[in-house]
């Protein structure tokens, strides 16, 4: 017969809950698994981790790229006017070169050799054209090498030179014209050479040229600090002064522009040909020095961003700090729920099926105490001697009955109830439910050595509870305690008053102790350490029982060894035991 | 006065027979029934001075059972016989209007003074 509330708990419904119950006792262990501090760290460090990158990497990238776009914009810029520059001072050079050369040849063309063969005449010549005092001095060579007429400063060292074996003097004969590199010569004024061959090659008119112009024009350029401009010829020799003393040729391919530019991380260069190459006029512009200020206030920035980085970082931290905290707060808060959940469901199960058990129990064992109980009354009314050995089937009787008294005992305990009925609180005195609990179990001590030592505290309150309830609880805790202790060791109980006159119980073991693990799982319907032994029910039972008692139940391992079971007990019961 | 009139109501026939049989040899005049209508007809037919319910019937629940009983006769003690061990169905019963609550397997000495303790607790309201 199944129905009502409690009995009406189909099989497999009470087998899918404890189905649920099994794999609710597992996850609530993965839950509590010793990772979760290094988990919390990891979402903590993932999270700075990750504010850091997305702030700074953006601040980075934009720091990174207006700098380099800045840069290489002023890169393009001043290589475009060093390049205008450099091509306007070619041009100047050029002409120059170009009207002197021209000066002389059409003095070579318009007079004969002979014309200008005498002094006279080159002197008025020389006079005529150097009103501007770019030519230093003008003389005429033979075929011999030999000045045949020369107005100049040098006349005295000069009157006795021989040409004709010199690099120019051959040049000029086989090619018609020649222009020298600049050198410094006797004068320390630096100048270069032109000559001209008349059309028959019999003579040379030879004019040096004060190359100071080139060194004002090249001085003009506006190159910025740490910049250069100066004239190379083809060995690399500087033809006009530089300003820094380290004049180089500069990479890159000089054919491919005019003018070619080239630039290093230091310097630009923008180059051109002059003469056709003879020469390389050279300008240079030194990028760090000129973007020094840029550079300044660029490293100013720097400073700034690190500030900014380690202000986020720093705010980052505080920030994951706190929620991480607060999600671990929050997860610990849903686990304790969740094992609290666990906890209620479990022990509502057991309440089912303890209950349900107990029903269909109750009922044969009531009518097995019934036909026991009709064969003794009729047993009573037989006539003497009318039954052989009535006796025999009255202790039958008896004992049928006693037994099932204590199948009664059973189903009830099971339910948290020691005795028949449904009482009503009642006032008790706890240390006289301790008193009554160890008198139960004194004989089960003393067999095994073990010595129960009560402290109990006089003047204790009265407390409104159950206390068969109770009673059953004591009797679990002490059971256990003595299971625990095996032989030879103490139980020590102590009673105390709690600040708001309820009851503290300490039982205190000299056992073991609880293992490790133990002690989270010790009030877990069917755990039990005493395997094969026990049903793994008393401890929930009592768990249970405190509970709805309103009061608290816990057990923790002692400092000096064994474990002790602390329950406290409020001064009424609590609302908890309606269910 | 010490024969009166009960109700056993169970859906254990094993028990309410020989129950019956107990009570018919102390002398009182008693019925038993299986299910909570048949008690309900049964009330209607006659009536009992004490009622022994069990709590746990078939086709009602003992409360409902109880209720319509002290409706047909609100004077009529009943006293409550559950399988099932929970206080609160006792409650429940006690705040119904039963007289009192008994929980299985109950000796048949306890019951019969409970049976009679009602009676007499009768007697004394009228």
């Amino acid at each position: 017969m199944i129905s009502g509330d409690a009995a009406a708990l189909p099989g497999h419904v009470l087998r899918a809950s404890l189905m649920k119950m099994y794999t609710a006792t597992i996850k609530k262990e993965a839950l509590e698994t010793g990772s979760r501090v290094s988990y919390y760290t990891r979402q903590k460090l993932l999270f700075i981790l990750l504010m850091t990158l997305v702030s700074v990497i953006p601040l980075a990238g934009i720091s990174y790229f207006s700098f380099s776009y800045y840069k290489n914009s002023w890169i393009d810029k001043t290589s475009a006017e060093l390049a205008s520059l450099a091509d306007s001072r070619t041009e100047i050079i050029e002409q120059f070169l170009a009207s002197q050369n021209n000066q002389l040849q059409t003095l070579v063309d318009l007079n004969s050799p002979e014309y200008l063969g005498q002094q006279a005449n080159l002197e008025k010549i020389f006079n005529s054209i150097n009103r501007s005092g770019v030519i230093t001095d003008l003389g005429l060579i033979d075929q011999s090498g030999v000045h045949r007429a020369y107005v100049g400063p040098f006349a005295q060292q000069l009157a006795d030179k021989n040409y004709a074996q010199a690099d120019w003097f051959l040049e000029v004969i086989r090619n018609g014209d020649f222009t020298s590199d600049i050198f410094t010569g006797y004068r320390g004024i630096p100048h270069f050479v032109i000559a001209i061959a008349d059309p028959a090659r019999d003579s040379v008119l030879r004019a040096t040229v004060n190359s100071d112009m080139f060194n004002s024009l090249l001085a003009e350029a506006e190159v910025g600090p740490g910049g250069d401009a100066y004239i190379l010829n083809r060995a690399g020799e500087l033809q006009t002064p530089s300003r820094l003393g380290s004049p180089e040729m500069p990479g890159g391919d000089l054919a491919a522009g005019s003018p070619a530019l080239y630039h290093t991380d230091d310097f630009i260069y923008a180059a051109t040909s002059l003469r056709n190459g003879e020469w390389n006029l050279v300008l240079k512009e030194d990028i760090n020095s000129s973007l020094a200020e840029f550079y300044s206030a660029r490293n100013k920035a720097i400073v700034l961003i690190g500030l900014a980085v380690v202000l986020i970082i720093t705010v980052a931290t505080l920030l994951s700090s706190s929620l991480i905290d607060r999600i671990k707060e929050a997860d610990q808060q849903r686990r304790q729920l969740n094992n609290r959940m666990q906890d209620v469901e479990k022990m509502a199960l057991i309440g089912r099926l303890a209950s349900s058990v107990s029903h269909e129990i109750n009922n044969p064992l009531q009518i097995i105490e019934s036909q026991a109980g009709w064969i003794g009354e009729l047993l009573e009314d037989e006539k003497e001697g009318r039954v052989g050995d009535i006796g025999e089937y009255q202790d039958a009787v008896t004992k049928i009955r006693a037994h099932v008294r204590r199948a009664r005992d059973i189903t009830h305990r099971l339910l948290g109830f020691s005795k028949t009925g449904a009482e009503a609180p009642t006032e008790a005195r706890i240390n006289n439910l301790v008193r009554e609990t160890v008198s139960f179990l004194k004989d089960d001590a003393e067999d095994n050595r073990i010595a129960i030592v009560s402290d109990l505290q006089k003047d204790m309150p009265l407390l409104v509870t159950y206390p068969s309830q109770l009673q059953q609880v004591f009797l679990n805790i002490m059971k256990n305690a003595i299971d625990a202790i095996g032989q030879d060791g103490t139980i020590n109980i102590r009673t105390r008053t709690t600040s708001d006159d309820g009851a503290n119980i300490e039982f205190a073991d000299t056992g073991p102790g609880l293992g490790e693990g133990v002690q989270d799982r010790i009030f877990d319907s069917f755990f039990t350490t005493k395997q094969g032994r026990n049903t793994g029910l008393g401890l929930s039972i009592s768990y249970n029982i405190i509970q709805r008692l309103g009061g608290d139940i816990e057990a923790k391992n002692r400092e000096q060894g064994g474990s002790v079971f602390t329950i406290t007990l409020p001064s009424g019961i609590g609302k908890n035991y309606l269910e | 006065m010490d024969a009166f009139s009960v109700l056993v109501i169970d859906d254990e026939e094993d028990f309410v027979s020989t129950l019956l049989k107990r009570l018919g040899k102390k002398g009182l005049d008693c019925e038993g029934v299986f299910s909570g209508h048949g008690a309900i007809e049964k009330f209607r037919e006659r009536e009992f001075d004490v009622v022994l319910l069990d709590m746990m019937l078939a086709d009602m629940s003992g409360n409902e059972v109880l209720r319509e009983l002290k409706k047909l006769r609100p004077g009529a003690q009943v006293v409550i016989l559950s399988g099932h061990a929970s206080a609160s169905a006792g409650r429940e019963g006690l705040g119904c209007g039963a007289f009192d609550y008994l929980i299985k397997p109950a000796e048949f000495e306890t019951l019969y003074e409970k049976l009679k303790n009602a009676f007499d607790t009768r007697i004394e309201l009228v």
